[in-house]
């Protein structure tokens, strides 16, 4: 874990909600794997007490990006930075996904939880790792992966506009019943997402571990703010939490045999 | 020029960390060498372990936090085996902060951390938590409860005794009265300010309990008033908590009257402030020429 002033080096609109910000962080980028996330203070007169919370969405050559789209405050003066500009963030923060090689990987995105998918499909690409990509947004305007959509890569959206129909979920079927491997789950996305993507891992006995998100004030286990409610500790850490789990400390990622369906 | 003497301990700088915003020391020690600090203030740790509150736990608020965390701690008995050793290798001040939910729980737990062969400068009480056996009324709003706790606890320990005040009582100085009656070295206040949020989407309240405790910026002139109502009431050191975020926040606790601080909610934006703020506090000595930043206690000007 560093508290590293990191140079931005591009801050783009990538589609009609997403933004993506390229950050110079060598520091960062070293240590960080797949799922984790940094913590970042959105400028030095930040009057709110807490930072906010981002999945690092790549990490190549001493960069690392995030990908956002502007909700509130912190949201909006990222969106106003420019190149050169710098930015105060706290990370590598939380664990990663791990064990790639024995079943075979889906990759399920949802809105902007498309950035630590991302980042773990980059990696995966560059360990050579055959897998499955699907990314779900409301719009088609909202996607920004249109161009790259090949046999694994399946793009959804809740009203039709663009591949298809409806969520991420509606395209599992004929990947799952195509293959006669065991195949694991990474997910990220809304909690309505997670929730169906968990159910739909339980019904056919798949592996799932979801990215949660939630709101945190510390980023790395001391305030314990960031509690969430699970139903076995198998991912847990610190073995006097049997009930609850810090999302930065004991996650993000989260088996979701662990996370109570709802 | 920082250096704060008080009884028999020695603080490097008047700035400590607050107990809760800082864990055990030892997570953030990749981000900042304890060592510069005038001491820090452990989580509360209580006699068994604690799993804390349903989330949700923490909202944010104009200038501050609301949380509700429970006191989600290890235990006093894992405290002493995973956490006390490593405060031998800290050249700071530690104080463990104690919580309970009677007399004998708090008495309990720190008889247990005093059998352990531990470098700790002594222990902070909080005394903000419901007393199970008075039908959940805080210790912290009676002062006779305060004095009953403060005795027991000083029957047990020669290490310093710091009582830390709530400030949802209707006269703090008769709690802090009733502190020192008992025997407290210190007095540290405030912990956080009954509050409250609200969604108005989903119409439920920001916290699971509902009520929480409210932090940051946004209390820090509840708490100077409070510093220094105790500051005129009794003649203890005494340490200012309560949106501390710059050495100005620090000068202005010390103007009303106290001897050390704690920084607490300002770590979570940055775990570094204690020492930037220790750094600060040294430019303005030198600044205004203050040989002794101690100097300053007190010295707030009124008719």
């Amino acid at each position: 874990m560093r508290n590293e002033l990191a140079t931005i080096e591009s801050n783009e609109q990538i589609s009609s909600i997403y933004q993506q910000m390229v950050l110079s962080a060598p520091l960062i980028a070293k240590d960080c794997h797949p799922g984790q996330f940094i913590n970042i203070l959105p400028d030095s007169k930040w009057t709110h007490v807490m930072r906010r919370p981002m999945s690092i969405a790549s990490q190549s050559n001493g960069k690392i990006s995030i990908i956002y789209k502007v909700v509130g405050e912190g949201t909006s003066i990222l969106k106003n930075l420019k190149p050169c500009d710098s930015l105060d963030i706290i990370g590598p923060l939380g664990n990663y996904w791990t064990d790639f090689d024995t079943d075979y990987p889906v990759l399920l995105a949802g809105g902007v939880g498309i950035a630590p998918i991302l980042y773990l499909h980059d990696h995966l690409v560059i360990k050579k790792i055959p897998h499955h990509l699907i990314m779900g947004t409301r719009t088609k305007d909202e996607h920004f992966f249109k161009d790259k959509t090949n046999d694994s890569i399946v793009l959804t959206t809740d009203d039709g506009s663009y591949g298809i129909r409806g969520s991420v979920i509606n395209a599992l079927d004929s990947i799952v019943s195509g293959k006669n491997s065991p195949i694991r789950f990474f997910a990220c996305g809304p909690s309505p997402m997670l929730n169906a993507v968990n159910r739909f891992a339980t019904d056919q006995n798949i592996n799932c571990y979801l990215a949660l998100e939630t709101l945190m004030a510390c980023g790395f286990g001391i305030c314990q703010g960031c509690a969430i409610e699970t139903t076995n500790n198998s991912t847990i850490s610190q073995t006097y939490r049997n009930q609850y789990a810090l999302v930065c400390a004991d996650g993000p990622i989260f088996d979701g045999k662990d996370i109570p369906l709802c | 020029m920082l250096t704060i003497r008080i009884g028999n301990l020695t603080f490097a700088s008047p700035v400590l960390t607050a107990s809760g915003t800082f864990g055990y020391g030892d997570e953030v020690s990749d981000l900042v060498n304890v060592d510069l600090l005038g001491g820090i203030v452990t989580k509360s740790v209580t006699l068994h372990p604690r799993e804390g509150n349903p989330p949700p736990r923490i909202s944010e608020t104009q200038f501050g936090m609301l949380n509700s965390i429970g006191l989600a701690n290890v235990g006093v008995e894992k405290f002493c085996k995973e956490k006390l050793p490593k405060f031998k290798k800290m050249d700071t001040h530690v104080f463990v902060n104690i919580a309970g939910y009677a007399i004998g729980d708090y008495v309990e737990t720190l008889e247990r951390i005093e059998v352990e062969d531990s470098t700790i400068s002594g222990y902070e009480i909080n005394v903000s938590c419901p007393n199970v056996k008075k039908g959940g009324m805080q210790f912290g709003v009676d002062p006779k409860l305060t004095e009953q706790l403060t005795r027991a606890l000083r029957d047990k320990t020669d290490k310093v005794l710091i009582l830390k005040l709530s400030p949802n009582v209707t006269k703090i100085e008769d709690i802090a009265q009733a502190a020192v009656a008992g025997g407290a070295d210190m007095i540290s206040a405030i912990n956080t300010v009954v509050g409250m949020g609200i969604d108005i989407a989903t119409r439920r309240p920001s916290l699971n309990t509902v009520f929480g405790g409210l932090s940051g910026p946004a209390i820090k002139p509840i708490a100077l008033a409070n510093v220094h109502k105790i500051y005129k009431s009794v003649s203890v050191p005494i340490i200012g908590i309560g949106g501390i975020s710059s050495a100005k926040d620090v000068i202005e606790f010390m103007l009303a009257g106290a001897d050390l601080v704690q920084v607490g909610t300002s770590n979570f934006i940055n775990p570094a402030i204690g020492i930037n703020i220790i750094s600060e506090l040294k430019s303005y000595c030198e600044k205004e020429n203050i040989k002794s930043l101690h100097d300053i206690k007190g010295t707030l000007e009124y008719q």
